[in-house]
């Protein structure tokens, strides 16, 4: 009986501590969010995410 | 609202048929027309398995899929928490002058295919090309265009495309391809040794200076401009018919009288023809004057299903019958050109030809009364004695509906036979291969690759990795037309072509290619080409006209030469004997550019693939055709395997029926069985190893050998998709009814109806569908997928009925199935005022418009499916998998963003191209103005060649669309129902000469 009373004191107990813990880390990770650099052996990638549009030159565009 | 059709069957006994099995009335085609939908389209009975493309059901109790959803529903809610994919939204501040968010810009550009060129206008939305139409200002194309050019817009997105320069398959830098090139060119004139240079047809005035300019820098040079598919044969002839290159351009407003040989310019591709022939088939009464068109031809083609007398004839005859009509037409008085020898034609019809006499008589009457009107047109793919007859004979009857057009020489199969020997000699120093690939097109591939490999220096400018640059040791890509400058000759204009978006890779035009190259090589010319288009076009251009004024319009006007050449009598001789003598051999295999693919150079198109052959209704494949008595002598059903053999090449693929086929006649479409492409690998068989290489008749082959192979393969075919229950659809009217009973013994029902009449108080959209305009071509169906984000679905899709067109073109056969007549309808959302899809909708996802449109609310839709069942029309389109979220830039970049793209589970349909009403209103109001007759133009309508569809306000008794709805031969589809459809359509005309038609044309 008293093995089951103990037992969810010590999962508050636990619970108290890890969570103002985590939330800590999540807090200060976006606060100072790291560069996320390739490793180095990655290939640049020849495929960008977006690709760039632009006007074309010297074209007389008829209406718009 | 499935309506129960009479005891005694249909309102009337269907004389009209779309597939072998409704023809010949099969207990499976009965029971197909009750069920409307394909098995695979929609799940049947209670067995859900299939039901949205999941897989088998594994028996999870009520309990466990609960379960399973409430863990789904909290793990969803737990990731939805993530932070991850948190974007930024920044305002356009680096907005380029010219782009107004919203707002489209339109670019005059052009587009070459071929000897074709095509001038078109880009329509560019927040700098992105994403619809192309014709050049309204061109006063040949009068704004219309192909359906491939339209579809052209695709390729600028093209996810295959090569996006930087390669060298010994690593990317390189632009100045390192071109160093290791230049260095080849240095070599190779140093050493004087000859240069290869293989590209396209050359169309462009400045693309011919310039070759001239390289051709003086590097002495060595050898250019050979190669089409696949132009017809080697049409080459051969001319040159010996004129004595040099001419390119024959129909001018079908001139025309009373066509005779086709083969021919099928009403293919789409020549939107001027299209034009010229819908003008003369939109009849207001039978008193109009209507041309009459004759065709004489092996494989059905587009031509043939408008013909208004069609005779099946074996291609290797078509000379001999060519020759016969032109010895009767000397007999009956019209003059032979001098030197023109027809001994050795016996008169009359020609042996192996099955024309009746009757009728061969009035064809020479036809011919003899028209004189200059009538015309005589023969099929690049036919043997060259028959384009030689065709010649004569417009010269005999000195046809103003042809014009022999002065063109570049094209280099044939026979020139690439001998450049493949002294390649393989190792005579050649270098080779570049330009927009062109000879590694799958010549026929002897194996051979044309060992020869390649011999040449030292291999350089390849083109878009896509292909065939040919696989052999090639530097890759240079080239921009899209879309991102290119350029020019062309057109016999009424020359044509500019301007880029309309920056070059989106690290690519470089070919011609630049070619500059930096004469760089290399010492000449002095200017750094960019749209610098040396420009300085050209200076010196060109008619006083008072700028070269802006130029670009702005796409084009300047030109006055037509009257200079053509000259007809040589000398040259019939010969033919007229090889005519004589050519007999039918064995089965006679006819190979034909692919409607979607043409030579190949579109096969990485899904749109194109996608869209169904217009007479085969065939996607993504290219079966062998064969005729309905060759199909019942050899044991070949539809979809059965089969092995064509011929010179040692066998190819196993599947076989298809062609009602109209010629006795012993083959079909099969060439530009498929491509080896790379990501869309393109593995599509069709290719057929380019069976084509000759004897230059006056490489496309028909005699002596195939067909045999069964055993096994079937599923067609992903749509002729027989989309049932409405043998109704009557479709109407089709003879010059005689027409003028005496237009309404035939169809019989307009009285409709009681329920419902309110509905009330339309400022716009009433509809349509008319001109059944006698409309050939067929499909560029209706191109237009809409670009301009309403219509997703391809892919083959096994296709094949379980889920295609996803908003319009499709219904092909009924009529008649014999030797020889049917055919009618084409396009079939789209009628927008019912009485809309049976509307009242089934339990979330009201579809409703009415005040305007009378029939519209969808997407996010409304939680795909039960049930209007899709409703619809007598079977136009609705429903989401089965999710077609379109998956892609990524570039593919979205083709995407209008004037239209939702829809998600899986949604049903979607024709919108009547609501945005584009929705832009002509605003602007209207923006202007303080009324909307215009005929300013709103849907895709379909728009992109149009033959003008057969009209769109208006029905509620302005003085639109087009009104008085054409008041016309003789209007009618609506289903009308008996009480839907009250919007789209009204004018019966079929067809002008035979021995019954029913006018009797002069």
């Amino acid at each position: 009986m008293a093995d089951e009373i103990r037992k969810p004191i010590l999962d508050r107990l636990a619970a108290l501590v890890a969570g103002p813990f985590l939330l800590g880390r999540e807090a200060v990770s976006l606060a100072f969010r790291p560069d996320k650099a390739a490793p180095p052996e990655t290939p640049p990638d020849l495929t960008p995410l977006r690709l760039t549009v632009t006007p074309p030159e010297h074209a007389i565009k008829r209406r718009g | 609202m499935k309506t129960r059709l009479p005891e005694h069957g249909p309102v009337e006994t269907p004389r009209f048929w779309r597939t072998l099995e409704e023809r010949i009335e099969t207990p499976e085609a009965r029971q197909a027309a009750h069920d409307e939908f394909l098995p695979g389209g929609v799940p049947s009975g209670i067995n859900y398995d299939d039901v949205h493309g999941l897989p088998p059901q594994s028996g999870v109790s009520r309990r466990d899929f609960l379960g399973l959803v409430s863990a789904a529903a909290a793990l969803a809610a737990t990731v939805a928490c993530d932070r991850k994919g948190q974007g930024t939204v920044v305002p356009y501040t680096k907005r380029p002058v010219e782009v107004v968010p919203g707002v489209a810009n339109y670019y005059a550009s052009a587009h070459q295919e071929g000897r074709r060129v095509y001038p078109v206008l880009v329509k560019t939305r927040e700098g992105r090309p994403i619809h192309l139409t014709g050049n309204d200002e061109h006063p040949g194309v009068k704004g219309k265009t192909s359906p491939r050019t339209m579809a052209d817009v695709l390729r600028l997105y093209d996810p295959d495309r090569l996006r930087a320069p390669k060298s010994e398959g690593w990317v390189v830098g632009w100045p390192e391809a071109e160093s290791r090139l230049h260095a080849a060119l240095k070599g190779a004139k140093g050493a004087g040794k000859p240069v290869l240079l293989i590209s396209g047809a050359v169309a462009s005035p400045s693309r011919k200076a310039l070759l001239a300019e390289f051709k003086a820098a590097l002495p060595t040079l050898e250019h050979l401009a190669y089409e696949p598919v132009a017809g080697d044969a049409a080459e051969e002839a001319a040159k010996a018919s004129f004595g040099q290159p001419v390119y024959l351009q129909p001018r079908l407003a001139k025309a009373k009288v066509i005779l086709s040989l083969g021919a099928d310019f009403l293919n789409g591709e020549d939107p001027e023809a299209l034009g010229a022939w819908g003008a003369q088939r939109r009849l207001k009464n039978a008193h109009d004057p209507i041309n009459r068109l004759w065709v004489l031809e092996g494989p059905l083609t587009l031509t043939g299903t408008n013909a208004d007398q069609r005779f099946p004839v074996t291609p290797s005859r078509l000379g001999a019958a060519a020759f016969a009509l032109a010895k009767e037409l000397a007999a009956k008085g019209l003059p032979l050109p001098a030197g023109s020898d027809l001994s050795a034609l016996s008169t009359g019809v020609p042996q192996g030809v099955d024309i009746p006499a009757k009728a061969w008589t009035s064809l020479v009457k036809d011919l003899r009364a028209a004189g200059r009107n009538a015309v005589v047109l023969c099929g690049a793919q036919m043997p060259a004695e028959a384009h030689q007859a065709a010649h004569l004979l417009n010269a005999m009857l000195g046809s103003e509906a042809v014009a022999a057009v002065p063109a570049e020489p094209l280099a044939t199969v026979k020139d690439l036979e001998a450049a493949a020997q002294k390649m393989a000699s190792g005579a050649y120093a270098a080779a570049i291969f330009w927009d062109v690939n000879p590694a799958y097109t010549f026929p002897q591939a194996a051979a044309w690759k060992a020869a390649v490999a011999k040449v030292p220096f291999r350089a390849w400018i083109g878009q896509v990795e292909d065939e040919t640059a696989a052999q090639c040791q530097v890759l240079l890509p080239e921009s899209h037309w879309l991102e290119s400058w350029g020019d062309f000759s057109t016999p009424t204009a020359a044509v500019l072509q301007q880029p309309a978006i920056g070059t989106l890779y690290e690519t470089r035009q070919g011609e630049e290619v070619l500059l930096d190259a004469l760089k290399a090589l010492g000449a002095a010319v200017p750094e960019a080409y749209h610098a040396y288009l420009q300085a050209r076009w200076k010196k060109e251009l008619p006083l008072g006209t700028s070269f802006e004024q130029a670009l702005h319009d796409g084009l300047v006007k030109v006055e037509a030469k009257a200079s053509s050449p000259a007809f040589k009598g000398a040259s019939v001789a010969a033919a007229a004997k090889r005519a004589a003598e050519s007999k039918a051999e064995g089965l006679e295999l006819v190979l034909f550019p692919g409607f979607a693919t043409h030579d190949g150079r579109h096969a990485n198109n899904s749109w194109l693939q996608e869209t169904p052959d217009p007479i085969s209704k065939m996607t993504w494949d290219n079966p062998v055709a064969l005729s309905v008595q060759d199909a019942k002598a050899l044991g070949v059903d539809e979809g059965d395997l089969v092995t064509l053999s011929l010179d040692g090449v066998t190819l196993r693929l599947p076989a298809v029926i062609q009602p109209g086929q010629a006795k012993g006649v083959l079909a099969l479409a060439l530009g498929y069985g491509r080896t790379t492409g990501g869309v393109a690998k593995g599509v069709g068989v290719d057929a380019f190893p069976l084509l000759g290489l004897d230059p006056t008749a490489p496309n028909v082959r005699k002596g195939v050998r067909l045999a069964k192979a055993g096994g079937r393969k599923e067609l992903s075919r749509t002729q027989s998709h989309h049932r409405m229950e043998g109704r009557d659809l479709v109407r089709s009217l003879t010059m005689d009814e027409f003028a005496h009973n237009p309404q035939g013994h169809h019989h307009t029902p009285e409709l009681v109806t329920l419902y309110e009449e509905q009330r339309f108080p400022d716009h009433k959209w509809g349509m008319v569908i001109d059944l006698a305009a409309c050939v067929g071509c499909s560029a209706c169906i191109v237009a809409c997928q670009s301009e309403n984000n219509v997703p391809v679905v892919g083959p096994e899709q296709v094949a379980r009925g889920r295609e996803m067109h908003w319009i499709r073109i219904d092909r009924y056969y009529e008649g014999e199935l030797e020889n049917p007549k055919v009618v084409h309808q396009p079939m789209l959302c009628q927008h019912c005022d009485n809309a049976p899809c509307e009242n089934v909708c339990p979330v009201n996802a579809t409703n009415h418009s005040p305007e009378g449109l029939n519209q969808m609310a997407y996010n409304r839709c939680v795909g039960t499916r049930y209007c899709a069942n409703n619809c007598p029309y079977k136009v609705r389109r429903f989401n089965f998998l999710e077609y379109t979220a998956y892609k990524t830039e570039p593919e979205t970049l083709a995407y209008n963003p004037e239209v939702t793209v829809r998600p899986r589970g949604v049903m979607e349909k024709c919108s009547f191209c609501v945005q584009r009403i929705n832009d002509v209103k605003i602007r209207a109001k923006g202007d303080g103005r009324a909307i215009l007759d005929g300013e709103i133009t849907t895709a379909c309508m728009a992109g149009c060649p033959s003008d057969a569809i009209v769109f208006g306000d029905l509620k302005d008794p003085k639109s087009k669309v009104s008085q054409l709805v008041a016309a003789t031969r209007a009618y609506r589809v289903l009308e008996e129902l009480g839907v009250k459809p919007a789209i009204t359509y004018l019966a079929d005309l067809k002008n035979p000469a021995l019954e029913g038609g006018h009797h002069e044309a």
